[in-house]
């Protein structure tokens, strides 16, 4: 009855007749779940715009292509096919290969590390391997009982705690001669050149082992939260039944902290996928071209928009297929939060 | 039961849905309407970006905001009351804002500022290499329409030609920039070290010698010193802009070779000019380059060069060649008047700094080009130029009108040992009193007779990224003289067409 007299009142109050009071009744007939949705629905679209709309926005501008000075830019896929195929006016390039006849079939057009997509794949890949390997070591030293746990976990924490400027700054230094003696020691060690941050193979290790280090102890912290979580007791029956220490971690620490491992994974495989700000302050991007490197390097240099539409768009893809591996490798597999 | 289930839940609730959507949806408008209606100062919070919501008036710009060095805004009070002397209305106050150290930092900065269309700073210091890509697509105050006759004349019978050239419409020859300081770099060297090896060094700060005569007399002064000195020279060679538009550009002009033919090439007209880096003297300039980083063991070194550059250089910028020198520990350095002023304070090297004009690698006219061939110094500097969005365009003109007073400029120099862009203001400026820069003027004034410009055009940028990358593999014996130069000149066309 309450309800009904609302209602009459409503119609009363805002004087409108049949359309307005039916919507209204409708969606007092929702369910609460429906309602739910229903109330969503603003938010949705303001994220769906915000998440979206520059990407769409981007790859409009992807297919404008700038033609020769002084005529009108065109529209087609021109943009695309300079960046895959090493032609793009842009002083380092995205993918550079060319087809022989001879094994093995491929060859360079520029050298493997001056390339932006191998680069970058390859950045990303030893990277996250790295990280995941250490990060887990970190991870299990941290989860044992120990005299001093805290400084250790504040030891391993305080990398990640450096801006990524800073941090390049102290490898960049670290590897100038003159400065730092990292330059001439691993010159004598006869792994680098004498000008490391001048020479693209040495910089791209350069740039690597300086993420390693800074993003080891972000692993580390995501996996230890998967690690705290996991049931003390189960070790217990497993030392009774006599297992191994290897058996119980492959039998019940890793099955059990796969899914958080996962999830960090994930994490550090898109951001490793845009890496820029650490090469930008240590080698700089001519030396280790990656895939942001080029999109900068296209509008502010060059202005070239097109091209780093396409560019960025392209990168958006790489991270895209990268991420769908993800999900579809693991969100069959046991414990899958997918 | 389904009932009594939603009477539980709607007297839990207390809030009817409709009461709910109703409450959000009034919130929801009044807050929109209160964020577009309180936006920002600059009525930028409206979302258009241009145009002033009404009753949101900008509060009354009192400072010129001038976009300039650090160390100028360090002596922003010695410049205001420059300019006051100078007959600027006592008014018009100016506030310096410290733009990015590196140039090309910079220059994304100022792209982003104006492509945005942002308001302050009203006055942009510009380096002269990218000054001519923002006249070009129409971004800044047109001068020749907006400053007086006067300045205008002035500026073009008494500037240094050269820092015109940068600062013009290549098209239509109108003003765009006003020329603040050029900047064109000498050699130091330890006049200590260098006459305690037998050299006599009088005459040596206008008289430039070849740079094989230079590579001797490096190694020699440091072989008789490798005690104490690790370097006999050192200068800038990473794969950045300095190296496209300074080192290298000086280096091979003082061998004849260009990007473009000869200087009247240099600002245009693209696509319209031969491509000339695949030329003998460029290639022999890689030569000598690679002879005295690498020595005579590289396949590609020229002969009769010493090594006398360590291959530290190929990562090394202005700072990083500096600080070895500063620290006493190289011979010869090569580098902008700002580390003269440095090196030659009397808490560094004082009177055993020398300077001289930078090495020949031909004598001046054996060239096939016009004013190619001898000591050839790059030119750099920096242009001051309006920013058309600004709020106060008159009292911006009237700094700009101030800052081409000849007692500003010498203030400058003084202070900050800035070069002022009439050449006659350093040459009658009391030496006593321009205190360190003072001993050096001789070689600065051969250098600024002798500089060559980068050829900045619209597409410079694009070209000097290929330049640099270019010509610094050949540097790391990545690739040979005719391979880099060939694939260099395959860029250039194509950026040209």
């Amino acid at each position: 009855m309450a309800t009904d007299q609302d209602t009459a009142a409503m119609d009363v109050d805002t004087g409108s007749g049949g359309p307005l009071s039916s919507v209204v009744n409708w969606m007092e007939n929702l369910s609460e779940a429906a309602y739910a949705y229903l109330l969503l629905v603003p938010a949705f679209f303001f994220i769906t715009l915000v998440a979206f709309y520059p990407l769409l926005d981007t790859l409009r501008l992807s297919f404008i292509v700038e033609g020769a000075r002084g005529t009108e830019p065109t529209i087609g896929l021109e943009n695309y096919i300079d960046l895959l195929t090493g032609s793009a006016l842009i002083s380092r390039q995205v993918l550079d290969v060319g087809f022989t006849a001879a094994f093995p079939f491929i060859e360079l057009g520029s050298p493997f590390f001056r390339q932006a997509l191998f680069v970058t794949i390859t950045f990303a890949i030893v990277s996250v391997l790295l990280e995941t390997l250490i990060g887990f070591g970190q991870a299990l030293v941290l989860d044992k009982e120990f005299k001093g746990r805290r400084w250790v976990r504040v030891a391993i924490i305080i990398p990640w705690a450096i801006p990524v400027v800073i941090q390049a700054m102290i490898f960049y230094l670290l590897f100038q001669p003159t400065v730092g003696f990292g330059s001439e020691l691993m010159q004598a060690l006869g792994i680098f050149g004498s000008t490391p941050l001048a020479n693209s193979r040495d910089s791209f290790i350069i740039v690597l082992v300086a993420d390693v280090w800074k993003t080891s102890a972000f692993m580390a912290l995501l996996i230890l939260a998967g690690l705290q979580s996991v049931d003390r007791s189960l070790y217990d029956v497993a030392k009774v039944s006599g297992a191994s220490p290897w058996q119980r971690f492959k039998m019940i620490t890793l099955p059990l902290v796969l899914p958080a491992l996962i999830v960090a994974m994930l994490f550090r495989t898109m951001d490793a996928m845009r890496v820029y700000g650490i090469i930008d302050a240590t080698a700089g991007c001519s030396t280790v071209p990656s895939l942001t490197c080029v999109v900068v390097d296209a509008v502010f240099a060059t202005r070239q928009f097109g091209i780093a539409a396409a560019a960025a768009f392209f990168t958006a893809v790489v991270i895209g297929a990268f991420i769908s591996i993800y999900l579809l490798f693991f969100a069959d597999s046991d414990g899958g939060y997918f | 039961m389904v009932n009594t289930d939603s009477h539980k839940k709607s007297s839990r609730t207390g809030v009817s849905r409709r009461r709910f959507v109703q409450a959000a949806g009034a919130s929801g408008i009044t807050v929109g309407l209160a964020g577009c209606l309180g936006g920002d100062g600059n009525g930028n919070g409206n979302g258009n970006g241009n145009g002033e919501v009404d009753g949101v008036e900008d509060a009354p710009s009192d400072a010129i905001v001038i976009s300039a060095d650090a160390d100028l805004t360090e002596i922003e009070d010695d410049i205001q009351e420059a300019l006051w002397d100078a007959g600027l209305d006592n008014d018009i106050e100016i506030a310096m804002q410290a733009g990015d150290f590196e140039t090309d930092s910079r220059r994304d900065q100022y792209t982003s500022a104006l492509e945005a269309g942002r308001s302050s700073p009203d006055i942009f210091m510009m380096d002269s290499g990218w000054t001519i890509p923002f006249i070009v697509r129409d971004q800044l105050l047109n001068l020749e329409e907006n400053l007086s006759s006067d300045i205008l004349d002035k500026v073009r019978s008494e500037y240094l030609p050269s820092t015109i050239d940068t600062s013009e419409d290549p098209e239509t020859g109108d003003l765009y920039g006003l020329p603040f300081f050029p900047d064109f770099p000498v050699m130091q060297y330890r006049r200590d070290l260098v006459e305690d090896a037998g050299y006599d060094t009088s005459g040596w700060d206008t008289t430039p010698v070849s740079w094989q005569e230079f590579s001797e007399i490096a190694a020699d002064v440091q072989s008789q010193n490798e005690d104490d000195v690790d370097y006999a020279f050192t200068t800038q060679a990473a794969p950045y802009e300095g190296l496209a538009c300074c080192t290298f550009n000086e280096t091979m002009s003082s061998f004849g070779g260009a990007f473009f033919g000869g200087v009247e090439n240099l600002f245009g007209p693209v696509g319209d000019r031969p491509v000339t880096v695949e030329e003998e003297p460029v290639l022999e300039t890689l030569r000598a380059m690679r002879a005295m980083i690498h020595g005579q063991d590289d396949e590609h070194a020229a002969a009769g060069y010493e090594q006398i550059a360590p291959e530290a250089i190929l990562q090394w910028r202005e700072e990083e060649a500096r600080a070895p020198f500063t620290d006493g520990n190289a011979v010869f350095h090569r580098n902008w008047p700002y580390s003269v002023v440095i090196n030659g304070e009397d808490d560094a090297f004082g009177e055993d700094l020398g300077t001289m004009p930078l090495p020949y690698g031909i004598e001046e006219g054996q060239s096939e080009y016009d004013g190619l061939g001898g000591s050839r110094a790059a030119l750099g500097g920096w242009n001051l130029a309006v920013n058309p969005n600004g709020d106060n365009i008159e009292d911006t003109l009237a700094v700009l009108e101030a800052f081409a007073d000849e007692s500003v400029m010498q203030r400058v120099f003084e202070l900050n040992g800035n070069i002022p862009p009439i050449v006659s203001v350093m040459e009658d400026a009391d030496r006593d009193e321009l205190g360190t820069i003072g001993r050096y003027v001789d070689t600065l004034e051969y250098a600024g007779e002798t500089t060559v410009a980068r050829p900045v055009t619209d597409v410079w940028p694009q070209q000097a990224q290929f330049v640099y990358q270019e010509v610094h593999d050949v540097y790391t014996q990545t690739s040979s003289p005719e391979e880099g130069m060939s694939n260099l000149a395959n860029f250039l066309e194509q950026t040209e067409e």
